[in-house]
């Protein structure tokens, strides 16, 4: 179990997340909702250890995964928010430098990496330089580099961006089956739909705190709409369809010029 | 009533908003901050203090030229009545070198961003702006560059050099004079600098396909850089050999422009030998020539490079793709090295580190610059060892024992495990980090290890090849081992010593910040320098004839072999902790109560 308990964190006196409390049990896939600016990627880099959070404790097994952070890792599977990636490195390369780090033997590595390059339909392209890849390439590079190694916590942060139609399906798939299989998942997204599809809970944060956190059924029930709905009720300031408006007022000022 | 200023602003704001302009300036930004393909983002500063480093050095070397036209000092020497402009003629020389190797290499430094890439393309082209405008811009965009430049690496030596010179004068003209000659030479020089090199660019991108460009673009830089190294060491030997020089002028001035600009010099001040006259009349037009060939050859390239960019993704996507069918086989030697650090290296963290090093020092422009930098420095210091060498020696086999020759090695070597100590501090695609930031223990203390590795991975084996077959063909085996195993001892003791405390994967942390002992360092190269490279062969020298005299080597191996280890055992435990960022010690530390 992957518990986070009154995390806090704050850049020079501001607040990024706030008491940031919530439970991550096997077989859970975790969505986490937000605006820019709610403290989304700030959780997310608290969870992988990458920020030390200003109070309070992520636990993994009811140990705080400060106390042993390679342990930790071992058994983390992260996809960042932006693809970045040594342009030089082929993916070939790049993945198989991931997987000695992760101390995949050599006889498993070769095998597994073409696998997966030939499943994400990387194959062809696996000796070209990154640097040539698309966006949703590099996405797919990242995506392997975070399941080879079989790991039990998955953490993704916006991890369709770019990707095609094919690749999102098959991503959304992979998401469930990951569910299902006892693994445990937190997954970030600005795509409402995606994580109405794909989460069984879901966590909604406004300027770094919890404002909603419930099963994705229950949260819909309880205001008897979409979660799309749900999240503007809870969330948005702003009235999206006078906001629209008002851009398209402006487009026309200097067009009537 | 607007006052003129007010005019001007109000025509400069007008101007600036036109596309043109905007063009124009983008253009300039995008040069001193890299292109879109420029992986050089550990070494993006700002313009500002791109322009104060670029001007420092011939401030520097004015006024270090007081103490040679100083008048109380040559009176102190004993010397008097002086032909300034005779005395002046090297230091000409060498400003005009200067100016042209500081500007060339910017030029190779930018080559990337001088012309727009994708990114540009990916901006411009969807906009209504017709391709003639864009590459318009970029011409108008790189001819104020190059005259900034020059300007700019000119600019305290075109005030000081003649206020230097014209101390002991008493008429104001012969400063006025002195001042202007000189300004047009080392502006010219400067400028015919930039756009030979723009030739040169601009030659490839038009006769080159993309893919053999990018191939070529990184070795023809590193000559270009060898050139411009060699350019600045022909310094101390060619003003005299000039001034000796008789008609016709000899082939090697037509090899060295900057003899053509030293010849204008001193044309216009009426102090020309014949052979500097003759050179005079070649700098206009050779100057205008390279000008036109440069914007010529701008054309060509724009019209099959910037216009084809779309293709160029695909085409090198498909190069990639040829590659892994085996169509393009790996190079042998990579095959070699390949096995080789599998033997070697144990750990996952080493196993998947060292190829990482490899690989960024193989493919990243940045790194492979300064790395062929270094490696042209030793090239011309070696070069002048082995003339020395052969100069006082009847034969090759006397000239092979000679501390001169002795000392190429060790020169290669110092340079070689220097120059990658420096390279594994450039960081590259910092933000990439990230994955070793998540993947690596910060208390697993390899990074020592490994940077070593890497370094005697990559330098024992050159000095081998380097010093054994030559030494074994001349000298026999014996001396051919003993000098190798010298070599060799020292470049892992060197090795041992530069990487003390070491405690970073290479090209993942951030830029060192200058600190107060960095000049002690600075120091203390130069000083290890002379003692690895000069001293130890001197010693070698005689102690080949007797190699008995060898094993007084050894106490001093054991001391540089024990220094490195004590200093490591007696690291405090925070500084042996893996870093990614070069954060300054805090005067003060904030005890953040409140949170």
């Amino acid at each position: 179990m992957l518990e986070a308990a009154h995390l806090t964190k704050r850049y020079a006196s501001l607040p990024a997340v706030q008491d940031l409390s919530f439970t991550l049990q096997p077989g859970q896939v975790l969505g986490c909702l937000g605006p820019n600016g709610s403290g989304k990627s700030t959780t997310v880099k608290m969870l992988t250890g990458l920020l030390q959070p200003t109070r309070g404790v992520v636990q993994f097994n009811g140990r705080n995964i400060q106390e042993d952070l390679t342990a930790y890792r071992k058994r983390l599977g992260y996809v960042p928010e932006e693809a970045h990636l040594y342009p030089y490195l082929t993916g070939w390369e790049y993945l198989e430098m991931v997987a000695t780090l992760r101390g995949i033997p050599g006889s498993e590595l070769a095998k597994k990496i073409d696998t997966l390059l030939q499943l994400f339909s990387l194959h062809p392209h696996r000796h070209a330089s990154i640097g040539t890849y698309s966006k949703g390439m590099r996405q797919r590079v990242l995506l392997i580099a975070a399941i080879m190694h079989n790991p039990d916590i998955f953490i993704f942060d916006e991890p369709l961006s770019g990707l095609d139609v094919t690749s999102a399906l098959v991503f959304k798939n992979l998401v469930q089956a990951l569910g299902r299989s006892g693994k445990l998942v937190f997954y970030c997204s600005h795509v409402l739909e995606v994580v109405e599809k794909v989460c069984s809970d879901v966590l909604i944060l406004r300027k770094g705190a919890v404002i909603a956190q419930d099963s994705v059924a229950n949260i819909g029930r309880l205001l008897g709409q979409s979660l799309e709905n749900t999240f503007l009720q809870l969330v948005d300031e702003v009235d999206t369809l006078t906001v629209a408006r008002d851009i398209v007022d402006v487009m026309r000022l200097g067009a009537a010029a | 009533m607007t006052s003129p200023f007010e005019i001007l602003e109000h025509w400069w704001e007008y101007y600036r908003q036109r596309p043109f302009l905007r063009l124009v300036e983008l253009f300039i930004a995008r040069v001193f901050r890299g292109g879109g393909d420029a992986d050089a983002e550990g070494l993006d500063l700002g313009i500002g203090l791109v322009l104060t480093l670029l001007a420092m050095p011939g401030g520097f070397v004015s006024l270090l030229l007081l103490d040679k036209y100083g008048t109380f000092a040559q009176w102190l020497k004993g010397i008097t009545n002086v032909d300034v402009l005779q005395a002046a003629l090297p230091d000409e020389y060498f400003f005009i070198v200067l100016s042209m190797t500081v500007t060339g290499a910017v030029a190779v430094w930018r080559w990337d961003a001088i012309f727009p890439d994708r990114r540009d393309y990916i901006n411009l082209v969807p906009l209504p702006i017709a391709t003639k405008t864009i590459f318009l811009a970029n011409l108008v965009a790189v001819v104020f560059l190059a005259s900034l430049v020059a300007i700019d690496v000119n600019a305290a030596s075109c005030i000081l050099f003649p206020a230097v010179v014209a101390a002991t004068q008493l008429k104001f003209l012969f400063f006025v004079k002195f001042a202007a000659i000189h300004a047009i030479g080392v502006l010219l020089s400067s400028i015919f600098s930039f756009f030979a090199v723009f030739s040169v660019l601009g030659l490839l991108m038009a006769v080159l396909p993309p893919s053999a460009f990018r191939r070529a673009s990184t070795y023809v830089r590193g000559l270009v850089v060898v050139y411009l190294v060699t350019l600045l060491c022909t310094s101390a030997a060619v003003p005299n050999l000039l001034r000796q020089a008789k008609e016709p002028s000899p082939a090697w001035t037509l090899l060295l422009p900057s003899c053509w600009f030293l010849g204008l010099c001193q044309w216009m001040r009426g102090r020309a030998t014949p052979v500097m006259a003759d050179l005079a009349k070649l700098t206009l037009p050779l100057l205008g020539a390279i000008v036109v060939i440069a914007f010529s050859v701008y054309a060509l390239a724009y019209r099959r490079h910037f216009v084809r960019i779309s293709e160029l993704t695909e085409a090198i996507s498909r190069w990639g793709r040829h590659r892994e069918s085996g169509l393009l086989p790996q190079s042998l030697g990579h095959r070699s090295l390949d096995h080789l650090h599998r033997f070697l290296l144990r750990t996952p963290f080493q196993l998947a580190c060292f190829p990482f090093i490899w690989k960024t020092l193989r493919r990243s422009e940045t790194h492979r610059l300064v790395l062929t930098a270094v490696a042209g420095l030793g090239l011309v210091l070696s070069s002048q060892a082995l003339m020395n060498a052969v100069e006082g020696t009847q034969s090759a086999r006397q000239a092979a024992l000679s501390p001169e020759a002795l000392s190429i090695p060790f020169i290669l070597s110092f340079l070689i495990i220097a120059g990658l100590r420096v390279v594994f501090e450039i960081p590259v695609e910092l933000r990439s980090n990230w994955l070793f930031r998540l993947m690596l223990d910060p208390d697993s203390r390899e990074c020592e290890r490994l940077a070593r590795n890497a370094v005697l991975i990559l330098v024992l084996p050159c000095i081998f090849v380097m010093a054994f077959p030559v030494y074994a063909y001349l000298e026999g085996f014996r001396i051919a081992s003993l000098h190798t195993l010298l070599v060799m001892t020292w470049a892992v003791l060197l090795t041992n010593i530069l990487l003390v405390r070491f405690r970073k994967l290479p090209f993942t942390c951030t830029l060192p910040l200058f600190k107060q002992h960095s000049i002690v360092i600075l120091l203390s190269f130069g000083f290890g320098f002379l003692i690895y490279s000069l001293s130890t062969p001197e010693f070698e020298s005689s102690a080949l004839l007797e190699p008995a005299r060898m094993i007084s080597l050894v106490p001093v191996a054991v001391v540089a072999w024990l220094i490195p280890h004590y200093l490591a055992k007696n690291t405090p435990e925070v500084d042996r902790k893996l870093i990614f960022e070069e954060s300054p010690s805090r005067t003060i530390e904030l005890l953040q109560l409140g949170d």
